[in-house]
Parts: structure tokens; sequence; C-alpha cells
């Protein structure tokens, strides 16, 4: 059972970055909570919890417009992408996401949302400590893109002001489902 | 002495002091800047983190060659076309005859830093090709003309109405000037360039030999974008930000944005190893992996840890030159600290000569590196460098070897100066107008007349009546100390007689040396060396004290360092090191002797100014506290007392008196903030600067040595 504390950290750190956090607690609560946030066309790519629980089905099911296919015509009108996290750190609130497949890149770069589903047990607590699992994906796989994703993007670049939303997504939302996956190495 | 180039440089600095919002956003920025990173670095300990870096990254440098050759094996076996650039032309003719090849019209970047130190953008513009800076900052000076003068926020020095007409003109319409709005014209005008990009340009913060990928840290979403839409990535390395592992990689990462803009993380870290998948193919991915002057840097034993820089830009953050006068005058392309050394290197000793003088000296820098790097001693290597090269001067070069060298023609010249001035001083100890072509260096301060009796002379007039001295110490005076201050070494007297210590004079001191250093002349500083450790080491003393910081660190690092390749003095450097203290930390430490002034003040308010060179260059800046507060001072403490009060020495005097003015106008304006009536100093070249400065503003605050305090205490009792 991961420390309690630990997930406590990492929704306060995550927040203090801009994330919104939601804790929904099953893939029936998330889709509803995602039907409310979601009138735009939402990009959903191939990830591994999401397959098991045929999220597009449900998805679909609840209204919402989903987008399976051709991602680099339809990611820069989508209004959100979803994925899954493969694991979360927790002294910096950051969302770790194996990201070689396109679809998930470009789901997470190009529309203005961005949210994810996370498993509160894939939780560690520092970037020295991420270095395991991270080690794991490059041993896995000959070719890695893998995210660190820390709240939206990001810049202070005019006079120092801080301004959320530049290139990439403006609003981060990080849904924690308990028992969703309890493997580092998928998402 | 190259004089055109000195003086457009010197036309700089006069632009630069004359746009007061720009140093009101550098001084803005340095004090938010230090408030969130200290914030980021709650519960961490920075020393251990940054004695990581540097053990890690100066491994890399003696290793560089098996760590380049991992990196290059693993990239390539991951599907990453290497190409290793010896210099500048050659990383622009493969990255454009690549673009060539591909007809592409428009490449996309992301920050780059080598790809300014390079001028690729000019290189692609010759070659036809567009370059699309991505990165807001970038863009932003990219549409002004203009060159970075941060390393992380390359426009700070631009306002939102320049930005928002910069915008308009790409738009074609007028944008509000307001920065929210600003940022939504930038992601929109921005986006499809990404889309219509052959090519995709990116730097690398860190490059890993253990899987022979990258890593990318960003705010944005740019390098994201830029390194996933196109079919080409080009990744600009330099050769040094090679690490070994995956948890070297992550240590850097850890540190690297706390120290620049004290976040904890920026909004993305993207770590890429090999040719990944493109629309439906795999990306064609080239590591271009530059030299550019990086090996020779490694060869060079005095500059070589500039190598482990992993580009924070804290060095500039913190220094009161940069927060003066802003990057494109304290920089070249690389700005800063930092900047000037790797100018040097990457750019040419000729872009770095000017630079390398405008250092104040005041060690921020190596306060705040992660990685550790002593910036200050190599700029002053560098200077000495450019001494040799190009002379120090045909008057520092009289003064110093002529004249300094010569101990008794020096003392006779200083003394025959106490005579000379009566005109203007009319006979007081402070000189407030200087005539004709002399009066701009006492337009902003006054300064402290020769003293008629130096401290050499009276100090053996002065009785000292001890049965049984704890201990025989010699003092070090200094030249300010000697003649200027004298009164300051008989203070000190009867403070060390009040706590049973005989004090002596050893008439063949001379001048520490460090001005000869910090002109860039070795050779003078060299004699000096020798010929104190010689006069100080001859009656054996228990302890050598000072009461000059800088001084302190001449007898405690410097001769120690001139001198060990001289048997017959070196010991005695590494002794007299050993035994050397500040007059502060010996009344404490070695005496106890905190009690004898206790309650003897009477509550008065003191703030403290922390010298550059105890604080940051001997560690002290408790015990002078510690001895105020016990003597029953008011202490308060004033903001930023440990900036630098623009002293640096012959900096104020005649290298660089406006920059010096300037920053003394911010000690004086916090002096004030503070209500305190008094400010305490352990350092007389401080005490010249400051009390001229209150002087000249009029100010009835008084600037005093923490020794001149301690002995009116002791008087007072009696």
């Amino acid at each position: 059972m991961r420390d309690q504390q630990l997930i406590d950290r990492f929704v306060e750190v995550a927040k203090g970055a801009g994330a919104v956090i939601e804790p929904v607690e099953s893939i029936v609560a998330a889709v509803e909570y995602l039907a409310h946030q979601v009138s735009g066309t939402l990009l959903l790519p191939s990830f591994a919890s999401g397959e098991r629980y045929d999220i597009a089905g449900a998805l679909r099911a609840a209204g919402i417009n989903v987008v399976t296919e051709d991602f680099r015509g339809a990611a820069d009108q989508a209004e959100a992408g979803l994925t899954g996290v493969n694991f979360a750190i927790a002294d910096t609130g950051s969302l770790a996401l194996e990201s070689t497949d396109e679809d998930i890149r470009l789901a997470t770069t190009l529309p203005v949302k961005h949210f994810v589903l996370l498993d509160p047990e894939k939780i560690v607590a520092d970037g020295l400590e991420a270095i395991k699992p991270m080690r794991q994906m490059h041993e896995r796989s000959p070719r890695n893109y893998i995210a660190y994703i820390t709240g939206p993007s990001r810049t202070a670049d005019i006079e120092r002001v801080l301004t959320i939303g530049v290139h990439g997504p403006k609003e981060l939302y990080i849904l924690l489902i308990p028992g969703l996956s309890d493997d580092f190495l998928e998402m | 002495m190259n004089k055109q180039r000195s003086k457009e440089y010197r036309e700089r600095i006069g632009k630069a002091l004359a746009t007061p919002k720009l140093q009101d956003a550098l001084h803005k920025f340095g004090d938010a800047y230090l408030l969130s990173r200290e914030k980021a670095y709650t519960g961490l300990n920075f020393e251990e983190m940054r004695g990581k870096i540097s053990e890690m990254k100066t491994g890399v440098r003696e290793n560089h060659t098996e760590l380049l050759d991992q990196f290059i094996t693993n990239a390539e076996s991951a599907g990453a076309i290497i190409y290793r650039a010896k210099d500048a032309d050659d990383a622009n003719r493969y990255i454009t005859e690549l673009a060539k090849r591909k007809n592409a019209s428009l490449v996309v970047k992301s920050k780059s830093m080598v790809s300014e130190e390079i001028h690729l953008n000019h290189a692609l513009e010759d070659a036809g090709i567009d370059a699309l800076e991505t990165d807001l900052g970038e863009w932003i000076i990219q549409l002004a003309g203009q060159k970075p003068s941060h390393m992380v926020m390359p426009a700070i020095h631009m306002f939102k109405e320049e930005v928002a007409e910069l915008f308009g003109k790409e738009t074609g319409k007028e944008e509000p000037a307001e920065i929210e709005h600003l940022v939504e014209v930038a992601r929109g005008q921005l986006r499809q360039g990404y889309f219509n990009a052959e090519i995709g340009i990116t730097g690398a913060n860190v490059a890993i030999a253990e899987t022979g990928g990258i890593a990318l840290v960003t705010n944005e979403g740019n390098a994201r974008l830029a390194s996933t839409l196109p079919k080409v990535h080009v990744a600009l390395i330099g050769i040094e930000k090679l690490v070994p592992t995956l948890d070297d990689a992550a240590r850097v990462v850890q540190i690297l944005p706390k120290n620049a803009t004290g976040q904890l993380l920026t909004s993305y870290v993207t770590w890429i190893r090999g040719a990944v998948p493109c629309d439906g193919e795999e990306k064609e991915l080239h590591y271009v992996l530059l030299d550019n002057g990086r090996s020779e840097l490694a060869e060079s034993k005095h500059c070589q840890d500039a190598l482990n820089c992993i580009r924070c830009g804290a060095c500039a953050n913190v220094c009161p030159v940069y927060q003066t006068v802003g990057g494109h005058v304290f920089g070249h392309v690389y700005i800063g600290a930092i900047g000037i050394i790797l100018t040097a290197f990457y750019h040419g000793l000729d872009n770095a000569a000017e630079l390398v003088k405008a250092c104040i000296g005041c060690r921020s820098c190596v306060s705040v590196c992660p990685s550790n790097i002593d910036l200050e001693e190599i700029i002053l290597h560098l200077r000495e460098t450019v001494g040799d090269e190009e002379g120090i001067g045909a008057g520092k070069a009289l003064v110093f070897r002529k004249v300094m060298q010569n101990r008794k023609l020096f003392h006779s010249m200083i003394r025959a100066a106490s005579l000379l001035q009566k005109p203007v001083t009319r006979g007081e100890r402070t000189i407030r107008h200087l005539p004709l072509f002399f009066s701009p260096l006492t337009e902003w301060r006054t300064l402290p007349a020769v003293a008629n009796t130096p401290l050499r002379d009276s100090f053996d007039k002065k009785v000292q009546k001890i049965d049984k001295p704890r201990y025989r110490v010699a003092l070090f005076g200094g030249c300010a100390n000697d003649f200027l201050y004298p009164e300051l070494g008989l203070d000190l007297i009867e403070v060390m007689n009040a706590l049973d210590v005989e004090v002596f004079y050893p008439k063949d001191q001379n001048c520490c040396g460090i001005p000869a250093i910090y002109s860039g002349d070795k050779e003078t500083a060299l004699e000096l060396a020798r010929q104190n450790v010689i006069a100080l080491m001859d009656e054996e003393p228990d302890f050598v004290l000072t009461t000059c910081p800088t001084c302190a660190m001449a007898l405690k690092q410097n001769f120690v360092e001139h001198l060990k390749d001289l048997p017959e003095l070196s010991d005695r450097a590494e002794k007299l090191s050993s035994i050397t203290v500040d007059a502060a930390s010996f009344v404490l430490n070695e005496l106890g002797g905190a009690g004898l002034f206790a309650d003897a003040a009477d509550g008065k308010k003191v703030t403290y100014h922390d010298s550059c060179h105890l604080k940051r260059g001997v560690g002290v800046w408790k015990e002078p506290r510690q001895l105020l507060e016990t003597a029953g001072f008011d202490l308060v403490e004033m903001a930023h007392s440990d900036r630098c009060c623009g002293f640096g020495g012959s900096y104020s005097l005649t290298s660089h008196p406006h920059i010096s003015k300037k920053i003394l106008e911010d000690k004086v304006d916090d002096i004030r903030a503070s209500e305190a009536g008094c400010v305490a100093m352990d350092c007389p070249g401080c005490m010249m600067q400051i009390r001229g400065g209150l002087e000249k503003a009029d100010m009835p605050v008084q600037a005093r040595h923490t020794i001149e305090l301690l002995a009116e205490v002791l008087r007072k009792k009696k």
C-alpha cells in the first residue's frame, strides 16, 4: 500500500505546479468527469490501462467525440487529450509518460487540455528513485521518448510575469484512480 | 590595449546605465529569484548536491574520450546519425547541407545556446533557409534582431510594449500590450511552423553515455513539438554536456531548474533516446556534437572547471555588475561570470578582454554555482592572460612593477602624497572635492585623505602594558589600514591589550598583492608574497591578525598558491596561512573575548554590511554579528547585507567607476531603509566606499569597522 503521505505530497506539489487533481475512484466516475469537462474532440491514443477497460467505448457512450486515428490531422483542433501515466514523482509533482508512440506525444502536446489517469500506487518519492523504472523502460525498448510532465506549459519570458499555457497544454488534469494499474512499465 | 575596443565597451556601459528600467527589472528579478530559489531548496542540502555535481562533471572531463565513445556507440545503435563538429563553421556547414538535401525551406528551433554560440540562424539564412525560433524569449529577440541578454530568459531586457509592437508587425494588426494576450499571439503564430518545417532543431541539457540519449529541460512545450512534428530532428550538443548514467542525469535535472529559475522542476523534461516513430516512419535523428574550443578549455589547468557548467544562469542572476548593466554589456553570446570564461575560449580572448576586467570580484557567483566552479578565480586567471597578451597598461606597470615591488620607494611615495595632498584636503580627513579632471572621482563619494602619520610610524608609540601576554600576534595592516585609517590599527591594539594580547607590526610588510592580481600582474603578486612571508614569519608570531579580508585571503590562500613551488618559502607560507585570522574571529573564537564587551553599548541601532571577501572569501559572517550583539548593540539586518558595496579596489577608482557608483547607490539605499544610525563592517575598503557614499549623500549614518566599535565601547567602559 503506497504511503498515504507520499500520495498527499504528490497531490500538494502537483497542485502547486498548476495541475488540477481529481480523485475519481473508478473508471465510471472518470468518464462522468470527462463528459462534464470536454465538449469538443478528445484524442484517445492506445494505452494499456485504457484498452483493458475499453475507455474508448465508455467515453463514446457518454457522448464524447472520441478520435482514435489520424492524430496529425485532428490534434490541432482537438480540445483535449487523454492518456495514462507510467508513474509519478512526489517531490516535484511530476508525471512520467512513456511517449515513444507518436500518438501519445500528439495527444499531450497539441490540445489545450491534457487529462491523465493515474493509479496513486505508482508514485515514487523523487527523481533519483524514478531512475529505476526509467532504466527498466530503457532496457525493455531500444528507442524511447519519455516525457516528464509537471503542470501545464508556462513561460515568464515577458517581463518575468508567469503565464500559463504557451505551446503545450494550458490545463492539466490528473484523475486519481486506485486499482487502475500497478505496473510502472505500462500506461 | 585596444583603445577602440575599450571605447566602444565604455559606450555600451554608458547606454546601459542610462536605462533605469533595465536595472529595475534585473534588480527585481534578482530579489524574486533569491526567494524562490531558497524555497526550492527546502529540505535539501545545496552544498552536498553541488559537491556531487562537481565530482561527476570533473570525472566526465577526465574520462571524456571513453564516455563520448560510449555515448556515440549507444546513440548509433538506437538509430542516431552522429556528426562530430570541430568548430562553428563545421557545424553550420553540416546542418545547412542537411537542410539543402532535405529541400528544407523552414527549420523550427527550440532554445539552444549552442546554436547562438555558432550563429546557426545566420548560416541558415545565408543559405536561403528560414530558421524560426519557437521559444518565446528567443522568438522575441529574433524579431527584434537582438542577441539574448540572459541564458535562460533571453528577452529579460525587453518590455511588453516593445513586444506588442514586434508582434503587431507579424500579425499585421495592433496588438495590446497585455502579457497573457501576447503569449496567446505567440502560440498562434508559431503553431503552424511546427507542421510546416522539414527539420526541428533542439539543444540538449544532458547527453547520457549509458543510453546514448539526451534530455531537454523546458517549460513551454515547444521542444516537445519541435522534436515530434518535423521529419528530421537535429540535436546540437556541446561535448561537455555528457554525463555517465541516468542517475547522473537525474542529479543534473534535480538541481538545474532550482538554480535557474527557482522552480522545483520545469513543466517538461524530455528524455529522447534514438530515432523514434514519426508519422508512420522513423525519425531521421542527427546529433551534432560540437567542440568549438571545448577541448582547448579542457586542457587549460586553470580554466577547465568551467566545463562543469550546467548552464543555469544563476551566476548572472546574483551578479551586481550584471544587475547594473545587463547581458548585452556583461556578456558576448554567453553572459555573466561563466559567459566571460566561455567567451575567451569559444569566441576569442579579444571578445573577452573587456569583460574580464568588468568583474568586480565579489564572488556571489561562486556562492550559487551548482557545479561548485570557482568562477572568480578563473576570471582572475584570464585577466592575467590578457595582461600577458596585451600588457596591463603603462600606468599600472609603473605602479606595480617599478614602485610597489620596492617597498621603501612605495611607502615613501605615499608619505610624499600625504604632504602633497594638503591643497585638496585642506587639513581634513576626507576629500570632498577633487579639482579639474580628478573631480569625477569625488562626484559621488568622498575619499579619505592619506594619513599624516601612517600606522607603521605611530604603532610603536602606542604603549602596550601587558604583564603576562596570552599571545604575541603580528598585525598585517594592509595598505588601507596603514596609510588611510591608522586609527583602526591603534584601536586594534587597545582591544587586543584588553584581552591580554600583545601586538607587533612587522615593518617590512608590503602590499598583500591582491591589487596586482586584480590587474592581471602575477609577477608583482609573487614578489609581494615572497616579501610578506619573510617579513611576517621572521619573529614567529603566535597569530597574524588582519583587519582587511582581502589581505586575509591573500595571506591564507594566495601566498600559498604563489609560493608552492619554492621549497624555501612554501613551508612558511603554509604556516602563515594556518595562523592568519581576521580580528573579529580571533576575538570571538580564539580568545573567547565577547564577554569583555558585554552590554557595554547603549542599545544603539547598528546594521551590518558583509564584505565580499569576508563572507565569500574567508567564510566569516557570524562572528562580527555575535560580537556586536553581545556588546549590546541593537543589530538590525539590512536587505542585501551581503551584496557588494561596489568598491572592488581600483574598480571604483579607475577601471569601472560608473558601475561602482550605481552599486554603491543600491547599498546606501539599503542602509537608509534599515534605519540604523551606524553600519558596521570588517573591511577598510568597504569603509572607504560606504563612508564616502554616506557622506556625499549627507546621511548622518556612521560607517565603522567592528574593531573600531569595540574599542569605542571599551573606552566608554573606562
